[in-house]
């Protein structure tokens, strides 16, 4: 070996110095040009409908039916007035956000609902009137007192916009996804706290409001918390490298593969997503170990070859390195690219910009790494040779001891996997924006304040379509729509509801002199017909456009839920379900539409692709590593850190109660990077090595002096790094945190105890050599 | 010499502010004026067919018989639907008072075999669920606008002219609207409404009509909501004007016993 690298020193330093400095020329001004395309190109996607797959038939569905019936989610504004909202000052107030609203380019008049807008139907013997509850403020008591039992009578208003205890009203406007910003985000804030006074309290909430500060604070927290993961990241391979170079030039690594992965999204025209930000998790996780690899083999190198020059140094490394190297980036590419087969963008893009930021991390390790050190140096840490020993004995001894104590491994990991087999199978998908809040955040309470006075802040819509027109215009059809509208409203979790029959109700009452027995689906279709001609005479036609169609054969049922995880929506789902059949009989079907449930359906797909990520992943590692070290025992033996690191990530998460949201089913794909790569490179080493030795103890005490060393240091530097975010303010940063760096450890113990022990046991390549060597084995009992 | 040098240019000066006002064009409220004195019979009865049709495309029809009687202080009109079935029978009375007072109306649904009274907040209201309000079906009375002549065009090979006509009131609805109108009939042939924040909001066009007994009958006319893109067609067929319709057959006992 010592012949090879010295017959190689043909060309001159300085030949390999221009070399050096071009490569560093050249990746500078690329990251300045990757730069400059990201500081003009970039564009943050906030509007999470563009999350969603445009052509999946749930989304096609739910899209059409928001536009057949004016679906929009609503800001919601709460007036509070201790003393009741029946005085001038807050009424005017009601009619002030309400007007002030309409004004605004984002809202539609007919979009915005509150008790100045809304139509008062009331009837007499023989009158009809439509007026609004009040255009002028009433001042006088008598004003007031009527305007109260106005509402009072009209069970659309009454504890709909306004609270059943009168001390809180709604103002809800309902608004587009795609015009929500950041500056409409604070400009409402400002519109609408700029009512508040001591007597009136205002609240802000609702799903746009949601969405709109979640875009805000996690973006924002990991601003603050980055730096501080890499400051902790740098300090602890300062640390373990004991080189600020090798430090420093691993992490300009991992930085300018971010930096060329979110400039060629840019270049593109790709924006990016919420998941975009786990791109650079993935790659320090993994850049920081291309760069560890080097490092140790480097000085490995000029520990045991002190004389050797610098390029020797290098040239050996990247002699040792590349085909490890190599074969561990292609595998980790192609398992994120195998999350091209997911059927949402964002997390096709995810695949695509980590593969592709993996790639510029492989080639800077074998690129960047080697022209720094030439140009710059790296000064090898002076260990002392005592201190040396004493981890390759610590590490030895370990060795010993998992090996002598192999069952109790398999035990303790099979138990395990037992548990974890066990968590998954309780791992629930939660789509709540809220639950990704603080429980003592502002949003938090001002929502569970909204929902305590109203029917709810989230919304199902349940769409019905019948096989022929007017079908909507039957009673038997109209009473099933009732009764499942009351037989949901019966879940504590389901405020209010709201269709057709609702106006039907209300119409039939009005028109028999607001007597309370009428205060049902009209005897016959005539009827219908009759008093929704009469409602389009008299009231607002828009209002029916929002729950009927034109042909009434097709119908919107909007329920208000109190939440909007996962749990609520399929609770409500559950009892609208067992209408179907009879829904089915007189020849309507029924689908749903609204934000809610496309985020539940939006939660599934992710969760999907993402299993089936990790299944191609898992094949594709299989037959990779079958190929590249011929033995189909070895491709089995390098999928047990995916599988063990997969498995107990989402057994934690169901045992634990942590929801599967986008971000969380994304940590897994750790699993797939980090896994792939830790089993590469020990595999890969451990053969090198064996060619070498005839002692598999022998053999595996150096494979874990160097690549277990090498994967400890990796765990140790993202661990860190990644703990910090525990102190992060947006709980879901925190989960993130917790997760990536247990990812991390169980990709390091499956590594190091079970494949090791493994590869031991099964006497791994060890038949070949044995064969080459004719030699005895060292025989270890 | 001087002097008449000087008669004659004051005489040529005097000539042509005398052609000038021979010639002078009406105004804008004069437009406006014989627009709604155009003659339309003291009665007339005809059938309506109103279309209307969403953004979707999706279409309601409705067909109608109706009668009116003008007069002098009060128009009356009576409609019956004749379908859609289910609604067949149902009819609506409305009075128009000249002197601009709110409309009477009153509306019967035979499934309830009684007479209401509607009472509504005003003239904006549409009608039937249809992109033309109250006033924009009825004759709007040219003193409540100011009127502006604003030019002359041609409209499909027909001279027009174009009055831009602004409401007194300034919390009306429209903020303007622009009325294209025919100078040989002095019938409106197209109307633009704009929204109280100026912007367009409907177009009405007249597609279709023609002189009926001698009376100048609009018979297809269509309104666009372009905001909301919404329309509205109405057509009408056998009309008959003056047919003598008696008082009576504007009462809520007629309204009862339909057709």
């Amino acid at each position: 070996m010592e012949t090879n690298y010295q017959s190689m020193q043909s060309m001159t330093n300085k030949n390999w110095k221009i070399m050096a400095i071009i490569t560093l020329t050249v990746i500078a001004i690329s990251s300045v040009l990757f730069t400059r395309t990201l500081v003009n190109n970039a564009r943050m996607e906030t509007n999470l409908d563009e999350y969603m797959p445009k052509d999946h038939p749930a989304f096609i569905y739910s899209d059409q039916a928001e536009e057949w019936f004016n679906i929009k989610d609503g800001i919601l504004i709460a007036i509070q007035s201790q003393e009741g909202i029946y005085n001038p000052v807050t009424l005017q107030k009601i009619k002030d956000i309400s007007n002030g609203l309409i004004a605004m380019p984002e809202f539609d008049a007919n979009d915005v609902v509150s008790l100045y807008t809304a139509d008062n139907i009331i009837g007499t013997e023989y009158d009809l009137d439509v007026t609004s509850f009040y255009t002028y403020v009433p001042e006088s008591e008598d004003e007031l007192r009527k305007l109260r039992q106005d509402v009072r009578d009209n069970e659309m208003i009454y504890r709909r916009v306004v609270s059943e205890d009168e001390t809180v009203a709604l103002i809800i406007a309902g608004m587009d996804s795609d015009v929500f910003t950041q500056e409409f985000y604070h400009d409402i804030m400002e519109f609408a706290h700029a009512y508040g006074d001591d007597n009136n309290v205002i609240y802000v909430a609702g799903r746009p409001i949601v969405e709109g500060t979640m875009a805000l604070l996690g973006p924002a927290d990991m601003k603050r918390m980055v730096p501080v993961v890499l400051i902790v990241i740098a300090l602890v391979l300062y640390l373990l490298l004991r080189s600020v170079r090798a430090a420093g030039f691993t992490l300009i690594g991992v930085f300018v593969s971010t930096i060329f992965a979110f400039g060629l999204m840019a270049a593109l025209g790709v924006p990016v997503y919420s998941v975009s930000t786990m791109i650079p998790v993935m790659l320090i996780a993994i850049g920081v170990a291309y760069g560890i690899y080097f490092f140790n083999h480097l000085n490995q190198f000029s520990r045991n070859n002190p004389v050797a020059s610098r390029i020797d140094g290098i040239k050996y490394t990247v002699g040792i390195l590349w085909k490890p190297l190599s074969m561990a980036a292609f595998t980790t590419m192609i398992g994120f690219l195998s999350l091209l087969s997911s059927q949402v963008l964002p997390i096709k893009y995810f695949g695509l910009f980590t593969a592709f930021g993996i790639l510029t991390a492989f080639v800077l390790a074998l690129v960047f790494l080697p022209a720094a050190v030439l140009l710059f140096g790296h000064r090898n840490p002076k260990t002392k040779n005592d201190a040396k020993n004493q981890q390759s004995v610590a590490l030895n001894r370990m060795t010993d001891r998992l090996l002598a104590g192999k069952k109790k491994v398999f035990i303790i990991t099979a138990v395990i996997l037992v548990l974890a087999v066990g968590g998954i199978s309780r791992v629930w998908i939660n789509s709540s924006f809220l639950d990704n809040f603080e429980k003592d955040s502002d949003i938090v309470l001002t929502d569970a304040f909204v929902n305590s006075k109203f029917g709810g802040t989230s919304t199902l819509n349940v769409i019905l379509e019948g096989d022929h027109g007017d079908v909507f215009k039957m009673p038997e059809t109209l009473e099933l729509i009732d009764r499942m509208q009351s037989e949901t409203m019966m879940l504590a979790e389901v405020g209010n509801s709201f269709s057709l029959a609702d106006y039907l109700k209300r119409m039939n009452k009005v028109m028999n002199a607001d007597d309370e027995t009428y205060f049902s689906i009209p005897e016959s279709r005539e009827m219908v017909a009759q008093y929704l001609l009469l409602y389009e005479m008299s009231g607002d036609p828009e209002n029916l456009n929002k729950v009927v169609n034109y042909y009434y054969d097709r119908t919107n049922v909007t329920f208000q839920l109190k939440g909007d995880d996962s749990k609520t929506i399929h609770a409500a789902l559950a009892v609208i379900r067992q209408f179907e059949d009879k829904f089915f009989e007189q020849g309507v079907t029924i689908n749903y539409a609204g934000s809610g449930y496309k985020a539940l359906v939006f939660t599934g797909l992710i969760l999907e692709g993402q299993v089936m990520s990790i299944a191609i992943s898992l094949i594709l590692v299989l037959i990779i590593l079958s190929i590249m070290f011929r033995s189909i025992k070895a491709g089995l033996i390098g999928a047990v850190p995916i599988t063990i690191t997969a498995l107990i990530s989402f057994g934690v998460m169901g045992l634990l109660g942590i929801p599967l949201s986008t971000t969380t089913a994304l940590l897994s794909s750790i699993a797939i990077g980090i896994g792939i790569d830790y089993a590469i490179h020990f595999l890969q080493h451990y053969r090198m090595n064996l060619s070498g030795s005839r002692s598999q103890l022998q053999v595996l005490y150096k494979t874990m002096g160097q690549t277990g060393k090498a994967i400890l240091f990796n765990a140790i530097v993202v661990i860190s790094g990644f703990l910090v975010l525990l102190f992060s303010v947006f709980p879901p940063n925190r989960t993130l945190g917790a997760l990536v760096s247990m990812n991390m450890f169980t990709s390091l113990i499956g590594t190091l105890s079970v494949m090791m022990i493994l590869i031991y046991t099964t006497r791994l390549f060890f038949k070949t050599s044995k064969a080459q060597s004719r030699e005895p084995d060292n025989n270890l009992s | 010499m001087k002097k008449t040098i000087l008669i004659t240019a004051a005489l040529v000066a005097m000539f042509t502010i005398a052609s000038q006002q021979a010639t002078a064009q009406l105004s804008g409220q004069q437009i406006m004026e014989k627009v709604y004195h155009n003659p339309t019979g003291d009665d007339m009865q005809s059938e309506l067919t109103m279309t209307l049709i969403n953004s979707r495309g999706e279409e309601r029809i409705r067909q109608l018989k109706q009668f009116s009687k003008t007069n002098d202080d009060v128009e009356k009109k009576i409609m019956f639907f004749l379908s859609p079935a289910d609604v067949r029978n149902t009819s609506f009375m409305n009075f128009s008072y000249t002197d601009g007072s709110d409309d009477d109306q009153w509306i019967y649904l035979p499934a309830l075999r009684r007479v209401r009274r509607i009472s509504s907040d005003g003239k904006s209201d549409y009608f039937m669920g249809s992109d033309f309000t109250y006033d924009d079906l009825g004759d709007r009375h040219p003193d409540e606008d100011t009127h502006k002549l604003i030019g002359e065009e041609q409209v499909n090979g027909r001279a027009t002219y174009v009055v831009e006509s602004t409401s007194k009131d300034p919390s009306y609805m429209y903020s303007k609207t622009i009325t294209w109108v025919m100078k040989d009939s002095f019938l409106g042939l197209k109307r633009e409404f704009y929204d109280r924040d100026g912007k367009l909001l409907k177009t009405l066009l007249i597609k279709s009509f023609d002189q009926i007994d001698g009376f100048w009958t609009i018979l297809e006319t269509e309104m666009h909501n372009v905001q909301r893109n919404h329309r509205t067609v109405m057509s009408i067929k056998n009309v008959q004007y003056n047919t003598g319709i008696r008082d009576n057959q504007f009462t809520e006992r007629a309204m009862t016993l339909g057709l």
